[in-house]
């Protein structure tokens, strides 16, 4: 090869190992998914996880003969297509850094993962969010039913992290046991050549979806930048409200927020230039719903390992243990919307499950910063925790 | 290099593998030596930081074909 070839060759390579040969930070990360979000929100709707896997579930039930919700095709329904495309995204991400393995946990804690997606399934529906929706993008919305939704996380995620020492410590065979790890890249190359042909396909199918509609076209291709961000900087909101439990590690809170004050820049930008309506993705769930919810789903998701979106791009990444965590959802949501939700929505007053937009009541300027000010005692809070290691475990 | 206790972390993830060798190293004696196998691609940022944050030694860090192998020295 000439010299001007094997130069070029060297200059591809060292661009290739900047995105793949190292995990990037986790606030990277964070500010990357929050432009992805704005790019939704000016497409359609903001981010959101759970409504694309209960889609998944209605349809799945609806096959088999039952009569539950029905949001359109699993194709056809824009928040579903958005997470089958984050899948593949995080398959790509993982394949491109040749991380990609099927890793088969002890059979104890596939059932974990399972009862923790069944959790966040319920907890999902009765709190009318998820991490994201009631979240990531929740805050963002200025909706202040986020904010509870929140409150209950970090209960659920408390409480759940208390079990799981206890757990680790006087049942460690629960998580011991046979385990299988296959597919794994080794010193071959045959991973990146495949997740090439993954994001290639992500792009077709993309294409193809600008004949019929551009929503869902765009969703297909910011799906796939999504679970390829997530993947790369191992984005993991459960994290962001476990650590300061366990480690008592500020990043992951932070990398979330930085997501998080990103997204509301954009956010407000298009509510209060009326692009889009004020009320979307504020959600009926304050209080009660959210609280509860947000208990249920906070619980779920730290002892699953991931919430919805994390466990979906750590199933991309091959572990076992989060497509179990999957199917719990797949199962609980459409059951749980069914059987579940309406009567306990029926028992609660109006009072306790509206809709609470905060700049309807205070204006947009002191709405934000009444987020940001809450926010702000949130970052002052982990960086607390982290020196003196009050709430921390270990 | 050779560990004087084994813990095998392989086919869990996080948080599974931080909480395991937290609590296999409360009952370890200073200066003995943990021995982690990993699958979870996560555990080779997670398992430096840890070490950094709770003052135990990171000693080695062998990347084997379906994972890692960590070597981690009890301090305190």
């Amino acid at each position: 090869m000439s010299e001007t070839g094997s130069k070029r060759k060297g200059s591809l390579r060292e661009l290739y190992n900047i995105f793949f040969s190292k995990t990037w930070p986790m606030w990277v990360g964070g500010i990357l998914l929050g432009v992805g979000n704005i790019c939704l929100f000016i497409v359609l709707k903001p981010w959101g996880a759970s409504g694309g896997v209960k889609n998944w579930g209605d349809n799945l039930f609806n096959l088999m003969g039952g009569e539950f919700s029905n949001m359109g095709a699993i194709n056809l329904f824009p928040y579903s297509v958005l997470c089958i495309l984050l899948l593949m995204g995080a398959f790509a991400g993982a394949l491109f850094s040749k991380q990609f393995a099927l890793r088969f946990p002890p059979i104890g804690e596939l059932f974990k993962g399972l009862f923790g997606g069944l959790l966040m399934g319920l907890g999902a529906v009765i709190g009318v969010s998820c991490t994201i929706g009631g979240f990531f993008s929740g805050w963002p919305a200025l909706s202040l039913g986020a904010v509870v939704f929140t409150g209950g996380l970090v209960i659920g995620t408390w409480l759940a992290v208390k079990y799981l020492l206890f757990e680790v410590s006087k049942f460690p065979k629960l998580s011991s046991g046979k385990t299988t790890s296959i597919l794994s890249a080794g010193k071959g190359s045959w991973q990146p050549i495949l997740g090439a042909v993954v994001v290639l396909i992500g792009l077709i199918v993309a294409f193809r979806y600008t004949s019929t509609s551009s929503v869902l076209a765009w969703f297909a291709a910011i799906g796939l930048y999504l679970g390829l961000i997530c993947q790369r900087s191992r984005f993991c909101i459960v994290r962001a409200l476990r650590e300061p439990f366990m480690s008592g590690s500020s990043a992951p809170a932070l990398a979330v927020m930085a997501g998080i004050l990103v997204s509301m820049f954009g956010f407000v930008v298009i509510k209060f230039m009326g692009i889009r309506g004020d009320m979307i993705w504020v959600w009926p769930h304050f209080w009660v719903p959210a609280i509860v919810g947000g208990t249920i789903f906070g619980f779920g998701m730290t002892i699953a390992g991931g919430c919805t979106v994390g466990s979906i791009w750590r199933a991309g990444e091959g572990h076992i243990k989060l497509w179990a965590s999957i199917v719990g959802m797949i199962v609980a949501m459409p059951f749980t919307a069914k059987y579940i939700k309406p009567a306990f929505f029926d028992a609660l007053p109006d009072s306790m499950k509206q809709m609470f937009f905060l700049p309807e009541k205070i204006g947009y300027g002191p709405a934000v910063g009444v987020f940001v000010l809450i926010m702000l005692l949130s970052y002052l809070f982990v960086k607390w925790n982290e020196r003196t290691g009050k709430f921390s475990a270990y | 290099m050779q560990g004087d206790v084994i813990l095998d972390c392989k086919g869990l993830s996080c948080p599974m593998p931080i909480l395991k060798l937290a609590i296999a190293i409360k009952k370890l004696e200073v200066g003995k030596i943990i021995e982690m196998y990993g699958t979870d691609p996560g555990s080779k940022d997670d398992v430096p930081a840890w070490c950094e944050k709770t003052g135990h030694s990171l000693l080695e860090v062998v990347e084997v074909e379906d994972g890692f192998t960590f070597f981690i020295r009890c301090e305190k």
